[in-house]
């Protein structure tokens, strides 16, 4: 993973001297009143957002509170049940081929090579096509692999591939539905520098969906929560660009996003147990906390070092909320 | 280093041999000794003769041409039909709510139960035998391609359709490729079932062909040349399903699960 590293910025190089960026700017989104049932249960009650052309949003919130299904409308994946999608002020569906997305999982074509699933979709000559298509991959910085099956590569250059797949159609609109949610950390970083240089090159118009707080204030202008199918915040990133994930404004950003997420989720009563601690198993790194519920045993995972700033203790009552993937404790006296 | 290593993979070639190398030793020995009938196992050696003989007067070959022509045009039919009713039923539901329960009724009779009847309709010519061995093959290959196309990932379709990706397009690059590994293996279970319904159906009456040569020997109780009929359609057997095993490999080279063998 490290050696990418110089290879990719060079590539990033190289990609100055593509000037595609004039040609095509991005397209301004405009949601209106959207509403989205499946079957019974409605998923986006009404929700309204503008998006400026050329802006970078990232959507966050928890599982099922509709951000993905956003953004499948926003591509035309599914239809609407309700409310209008504009792109420039006009129907989404004159931009179809202006939109593309950018999956959780990759979803390469494990039948065709590298070059050969970058290519999809493109009409033209077939020597023609694959010179854009190597062009692209230079850009993510996967030349070499071009000619490779796509279950040779790691899941970050399977990514990459995808990213150059979505680029090669000069998206004037790129959705991206949680890209990097299976990476590792360095990678996911790698990435964000990948995704942030790309788009400032192309400007295209981008919107993020992530569950990951600080991967959202890495990248984008301006953070939108969406809970229960509603927006509930809508916060303006105010960070110069390249960001770095230490600085003091970033990680007061983070936290105050990360604290809001929670609280909205802990308000929510389904998400929630009251307990009392029978067991605290310390360990080096990660804790776990043994929670007697009236609906059985529960044991959450937290790190050593919050139990050593917030302690717990034996026989205390305990609000355990459930958030996207992991439990949040607050006593009862905080 | 690198003798022993060529010492040791000899052996692994040479180890699974032994056994029938041992066998047709034995069998030959015994047949010498004299422990054996010629009448119920000739030796090894009498049906290899019995090979040549045959191959030198050129009966051999015409037999085995004429049973592998008969075995393959029955495949050819049976699996191009069962190919373009899987495709059919398979990407089209109107087509499966019309056709797949029938389909699944007539699937239920064994080929072989019908041959008194086709021998009524088509008498104990070609076409009969063409008909036992098309219907044998179409159901592997109708059932493989069917379920083949429907597993293909909906996620791959999504993302070809979203990427500007249909009609032809879309089949060629996605729904094909995906239902390929599928199809491939009902084509192997079809070769396997044509080969059967070849023997059978050419043990009931033929004028020329494997079958027919094997008959006519029993009537003259040349088991030599009766084993030999067994050993070819053992090698032709074998050879269709290398063929088979050859496509998977060229065809699905990007799936790893084929690329070891």
């Amino acid at each position: 993973m490290l050696p990418e590293s110089p290879r990719m910025n060079n590539d990033l190089h190289e990609l100055g001297s593509v000037s595609a960026a004039a040609e095509h700017p991005g397209l301004a989104v405009g949601v209106k009143q959207l509403v989205k049932r499946f079957g019974e249960r409605q998923v986006l009650h009404g929700l309204n957002l503008n998006i400026e052309a050329g802006e970078f949003i990232a959507i966050v919130g928890r599982s099922g509170c509709g951000k993905s299904t956003l953004l499948r409308l926003l591509a035309g994946l599914d239809a609407t049940s309700g409310g209008e999608i504009q792109l420039n002020r006009q129907p989404a569906e004159a931009f179809k081929d202006d939109v593309r997305m950018m999956f959780q999982d990759s979803r390469l074509l494990p039948w065709r090579t590298v070059v050969q699933n970058v290519a999809i979709g493109l009409e033209g000559s077939a020597r023609e096509i694959r010179a854009r298509a190597l062009e692209v991959l230079a850009q993510v910085g996967l030349a070499d692999r071009a000619d490779e099956w796509p279950n040779r590569l790691s899941g970050g250059q399977r990514q990459r591939v995808a990213l150059a797949r979505a680029l090669i159609h000069r998206p004037r609109l790129l959705l991206l539905d949680e890209p990097l949610g299976a990476l590792d950390a360095l990678t996911r970083i790698e990435m964000q520098r990948l995704i942030e240089q790309i788009w400032r090159q192309h400007r295209f118009t981008a919107v993020l969906v992530t569950h990951d707080v600080s991967e959202a204030v890495a990248l984008a202008d301006r953070i939108v929560l969406v809970e229960a199918g509603r927006i509930t915040l809508d916060e303006p990133v105010p960070l110069g660009r390249p960001r770095e994930h230490g600085e003091a404004g970033f990680a007061r950003l983070e936290s105050r996003i990360l604290k809001r997420l929670m609280t909205v989720s802990a308000l929510d009563s389904g998400n929630q147990i009251k307990g009392r601690i029978t067991e605290i198993v310390v360990d080096s790194v990660l804790s776990e906390v043994r929670i007697l519920t009236p609906a059985g045993l529960l044991t959450a995972t937290v790190l050593t070092r919050s139990l050593s700033e917030q302690p717990l203790e034996l026989g205390a009552d305990v609000l355990a909320s459930f958030k996207s993937n992991e439990v949040v404790l607050a006593t009862a006296g905080g | 280093m690198a003798l022993s290593d060529k010492l040791a993979r000899g052996r692994q070639t040479l180890i699974p041999w032994l056994v029938p190398i041992g066998v047709l030793l034995f069998w030959q020995l015994a047949a010498r000794a004299g422990w054996l009938s010629s009448r119920i196992l000739p030796e090894p050696l009498a049906v290899l003769q019995a090979g040549f003989t045959l191959a030198a007067s050129g009966e051999l070959f015409q037999h085995v041409k004429v049973s592998a022509l008969r075995a393959l045009s029955g495949f050819a039919i049976g699996g191009g039909l069962g190919l373009a009713l899987g495709l059919l039923t398979g990407s089209f539901r109107k087509a499966e709510l019309a056709l797949d329960t029938t389909l699944q009724m007539i699937r239920n009779i064994p080929p072989l139960a019908l041959i008194p009847l086709v021998i009524l309709w088509f008498g104990i010519d070609e076409i009969a035998k063409l008909f036992l061995i098309s219907l044998g093959v179409f159901f592997s290959v109708y059932i493989n391609t069917f379920h083949g196309i429907r597993s293909v990932d909906p996620a791959l379709i999504e993302m070809g359709k979203s990427y500007g990706l249909k009609g032809w397009g879309l089949y060629r690059e996605i729904i094909l490729p995906g239902a390929l590994s599928s199809i491939l293996v009902g084509v192997r279970y079809a070769l396997g079932f044509m080969w059967v319904i070849l023997i059978v159906a050419e043990t009931i009456s033929a004028q020329a062909g494997i079958g027919y040569m094997t008959m006519n020997a029993r009537e003259f109780l040349q088991t030599d040349v009766v084993l030999l009929g067994i050993l070819l359609y053992a090698v032709l057997g074998k050879l269709a399903d290398a063929f088979a095993r050859l496509l998977e490999r060229r065809w699905l080279k990007w799936n790893t699960s084929y690329n070891a063998a």
